[in-house]
């Protein structure tokens, strides 16, 4: 008798969890689609991520402790980075982004490590490698780089740090003006963006082939614009233009250059946060 | 001979919110006494090594990895503590027998239990705001040496224009302390309500404190899981039927814990739609209604 | 009653039953285990508590005492039959209201003292706080433990709970008052403290209703008792009457030597129609009943 009500009570239970369970999954549903495009909830990481990790690590993750396992291995990377074990490294970030894409700190860091840390390594630090191997991987890892900066603006569209590391590597490893100048663009306006970014967009589209009618344009709405953006690489350039697109000598700027103390430039090894890459 | 027909003609309102307070009361100086709360203290501790974290990396980034750790920190806290506290209370009670002499007055079996509940949120709503204070109390600190020691190094040689300095002090205090991550611990006391009242429904089953921890932390996780394993699962399994089938069984009938993780977002510095944090608490106000009402089905004939 | 009456004139009356506990029929049944087995714990149980007695329910361990007190105070639900306190059904909280309970072994919040245990149960009675504090003062000094009020219940002896139990039960001033074992566990001089305190209680006007196994407890305090084994009821009525067997008689000698008492056997075996039913130390004519139903019932034999 009792059994049966215990059973009857049971089934009860169970039936209320069912029907709230049905209930609240439409809305549970929507929720976790605006909190994802708020971007207060983070996407489930792909599987490929899931499946590189440690036990542990997969563990923690799916417990909810998703920033702690990213934080941990984002520390347990930085040991990588002292050995100087690139690939082992870039999986680690691969997993620790895909468990954090938002953070842009992390592919901000990855970029760094793989385009500009381990190129410098390949290239002046591995003598007893062969050259023509040393060559390659230079360009794989720049190559890797500039994937992984990618992938982090396809992941925080809004993103300046991502793509100043990013304009780094194409800038300092590749030699590439066009493609730095092209991220340079895309970072105008945006949110954190160095206020130097507006004239280097300018300095490196004029080195660009091509595009030198586009940059002569630029830099003279710069030069136009006031004394404050009159600063000795802007004449250099300008006057580089100049010659090059043969402008006539009327419509050519002075050659006087204005009387300021000259500004040392940024060495570039270091990074914006003033970090001096090693 | 006297007749009690006065004391029988008492009203019997079907809550009364006094006895509710009483037993919630009650609940609280028992886990104060029961030392719970020095969980906090290993969490200061904790606090405290996560502040000494000496990373090779920019202040900015230091700073939110401080934060995330600590807020992390605390949201296992909360939640650990409100299943392991909740679960203490009635197993506990009902093993001692205490719950004889306290049914046995005029109390309701429906008070009872929002006694315990409001209880463990007290406990949990002190322990997340102590916490809160310590890690803002850390982060802040730490802020301002970070920015005290950026400014130094950026004035020292006049490199900087004034925006420059401007912007890299405003970078370094978007990953400080600010006032949203309030509504982070929010998130945080959401869950931790949300698990609270799902151990008080196990607990009614339940006949020791120990199985009660261990299923609803198992709950915890499973919910918490649920919705990022089950993508990963149906692929390592080829999307079987079974697999699918589980995975459907599972949503409807454990809780979606992961939903409750909001705080991930703000703590890494998004922006708090008030609106969609009210539909939050909405949706924590039914679980709670719900769970309360199920635990009552089971509670309210349950024999000791 | 009168001054309480006048102060809620507009309340509804309830029905009052001159009968403080009255279960009719009442049969509890627990299943065990998942093969659906059952333990029939009380059966077909029917007895009164008249409001302003002393009733004890006695019988061995596991007769169904502590069961039948549950279901009076709404703690379980009967299988069959029904229990009413005060006319109210048992499970209605109103019931309550008058009705303290003391349970076996009874254990508190460790963490609360003596003083603060009985406030908490105050306070779920809805006492008001000044009253309250002159009662838990007065109940303190009552079970004598005023100075054991700011100690801990988790350093009490077993004997100081029980005390505190009763303050608790007792603390809204009930009209009923169920005690399971009220002395169980406790030192001869605490238990007849503890006898003397439901006497008191009773010339208060409280109806008790208590059980015990302890005879000679019951005994002293009962106005009528009930013999219950395997949750039936096999005896019960006023005390004096239950105990009177008019064909036996007792004696109960002092120093009797050997030879005395070999004198004695020798009389007794000469007279036709004298047996001899015991000899040995003296017991209570309560206990020797008790034994002999239930060593009956242990016989196979029908009561
Ligand atoms: N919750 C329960 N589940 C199953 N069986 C029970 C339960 N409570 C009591 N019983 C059984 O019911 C019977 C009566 O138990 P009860 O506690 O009423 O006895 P009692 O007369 O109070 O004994 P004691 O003098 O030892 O306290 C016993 O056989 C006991 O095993
Ligand atoms: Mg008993």
């Amino acid at each position: 008798m009792s059994f049966f009500r215990q059973n009857r009570k049971l089934l009860l239970v169970l039936l209320g969890l069912v029907a709230f369970g049905v209930l609240r999954a439409p809305w549970e549903n929507r929720l976790r689609e605006q909190l994802v495009k708020q971007r207060l909830l983070l996407p489930p990481p792909g599987h490929t991520a899931l499946q590189q990790m440690s036990q542990s690590a997969l563990m923690g993750t799916l417990g909810g402790l998703r920033s702690l396992v990213a934080t941990y291995l984002s520390l347990d990377a930085f040991g990588d980075f002292g050995e100087k074990n690139w690939d082992e490294l870039q999986r680690k970030y691969r997993i620790i982004c895909n468990l954090e894409p938002r953070d842009e700190t992390h592919w901000v860091s990855v970029v760094w490590h793989i385009g500009i840390n381990a190129t410098a390594h390949v290239q002046y630090y591995s003598e007893e490698m062969p050259k023509y191997e040393r060559e390659r991987r230079f360009q794989q890892y720049c190559s890797e780089a500039i994937k992984l900066a990618e992938d982090g603006i396809k992941q925080n569209p809004k993103s300046a740090p991502i793509r100043l590391q990013l304009a780094e590597v194409y800038r300092e490893k590749l030699k590439d003006p066009c493609n730095t100048a092209r991220v340079y663009k895309d970072m105008l306006g945006l949110e954190g963006t160095p206020g130097y970014i507006t004239r280097f967009y300018g300095y490196f589209l004029a080195d660009c082939p091509g595009k030198e009618k586009e940059a002569y344009a630029y830099l003279m709405r710069l030069f136009q614009m006031g004394e404050k953006h009159h600063l000795p690489t802007l004449f250099v350039k300008i006057k580089e233009l100049e010659e090059k697109l043969n402008v006539p000598f009327p419509r050519r700027i002075k050659t006087d250059e204005p009387e300021r103390p000259d500004k040392p430039k940024k060495p570039s090894n270091v990074l914006p946060g003033g970090i001096v890459v090693p | 001979m006297s007749q009690p027909s006065a004391s029988l003609n008492r009203k019997a309102p079907l809550l009364s919110l006094r006895t509710v307070w009483t037993i919630a009361r009650g609940t609280l100086t028992q886990l104060i006494r029961m030392r719970t709360f020095y969980f906090l203290l290993a969490f200061a501790g904790l606090v405290v090594a996560i502040g000494n974290f000496n990373i090779p990396e920019t202040p900015a980034k230091e700073l939110s990895m401080i934060k995330k750790v600590s807020f992390g920190t605390m949201d296992l806290f909360a939640w650990l503590f409100a299943i392991v506290s909740t679960a203490l209370l009635i197993p506990r009670d009902l093993e001692d027998r205490t719950l004889y002499t306290i049914l046995s007055k005029p109390v309701r079996r429906v008070e009872y239990l929002l006694g315990k509940l409001f209880g463990v949120l007290i406990v949990v709503g002190i322990s997340l705001t102590v916490m809160y204070l310590l890690c803002g109390f850390m982060i802040s600190f730490r802020e301002s040496v970070y920015i005290a020691e950026e400014l130094a190094a950026m004035e020292k040689d006049g490199r900087y224009s004034n925006k420059e300095i401007r912007d890299q002090i405003a970078l370094i205090s978007k990953h400080g302390m600010r006032p949203e991550l309030g509504i982070a611990v929010i998130a945080s006391f959401l869950k931790a309500a949300v698990i609270a009242v799902v151990t008080i429904f196990l607990s009614t089953f339940a006949s020791s404190s120990l199985f009660t921890i261990i299923i609803s932390i198992l709950i915890f996780l499973i919910g918490h899981a649920h919705n990022m394993a089950s993508s990963f699962w149906l692929h390592q399994s080829d999307g079987s039927m079974f697999v699918q089938q589980l995975v459907k069984v599972v949503k409807i009938l454990i809780p979606d814990f992961q939903l409750f993780s909001f705080s991930e977002g703000i703590v890494l510095g998004e922006v708090v739609p008030y609106a969609l944090v009210g539909q939050m608490f909405l949706l924590t106000a039914g679980y709670i209604i719900v769970f309360l009402l199920l635990s009552l089905l089971v509670f309210a004939d349950k024999e000791f | 009653m009168s001054e309480v009456l006048e102060k809620n004139p507009t309340e509804e009356p309830v029905e009052t039953s001159p009968l403080a506990v009255e279960v009719n029929n009442l049969t509890k049944v627990f299943s065990t285990g998942i093969r659906g087995d059952h333990v029939v714990a009380v059966d077909n149980l029917s007895f009164e508590v008249k409001a302003g007695e002393v009733y004890g329910l006695i019988g061995p361990n596991g007769s169904g005492k502590s069961t039948s007190m549950k279901v009076v105070l709404g703690l379980m639900q009967a299988s069959k039959g029904e229990a009413k306190v005060f006319g109210l059904d048992s499970g209605d909280i109103r019931a309550r209201n008058v009705t303290g309970f003391l349970p076996e072994n009874p254990y508190f919040y460790k963490h609360l003292s003596g003083a603060e245990t009985l406030q908490f149960y105050g306070k779920l009675c809805g006492m008001k706080r000044k009253d309250l504090k002159e009662r838990t003062a007065e109940l303190l000094e009552m079970v004598g433990l005023e100075h054991a009020a700011k100690r801990r219940l988790g350093g009490y002896s077993k004997g100081m709970l029980q005390r505190i139990g009763l303050a608790q039960a007792l603390i809204q001033r009930p009209k009923l008052v169920i005690l399971d074992e009220p002395t169980a566990g406790v030192d001869p001089v605490g238990s007849r403290e503890i006898r003397d305190l439901i006497l008191k209680l009773r010339d208060d006007g409280i109806t008790i209703f208590l059980c015990s196994h302890l005879l000679e407890q019951v005994q002293e305090v009962c106005d009528r008792v009930g013999i219950i084994f395997e949750g039936r009821m096999r005896r019960e009525g006023p005390l004096d009457e239950l105990i009177a067997i008019e064909n036996q008689t007792a004696m109960t000698l002092e120093n009797a030597s050997p030879e005395l008492l070999e004198k004695i056997n020798e009389l007794i075996k000469a007279e036709e129609s004298t047996k001899l039913v015991e000899q040995g130390h003296p017991r209570t004519t309560l206990e020797r009943m008790f034994i002999k139903i239930v060593g009956r019932k242990q016989d196979g034999g029908k009561s």
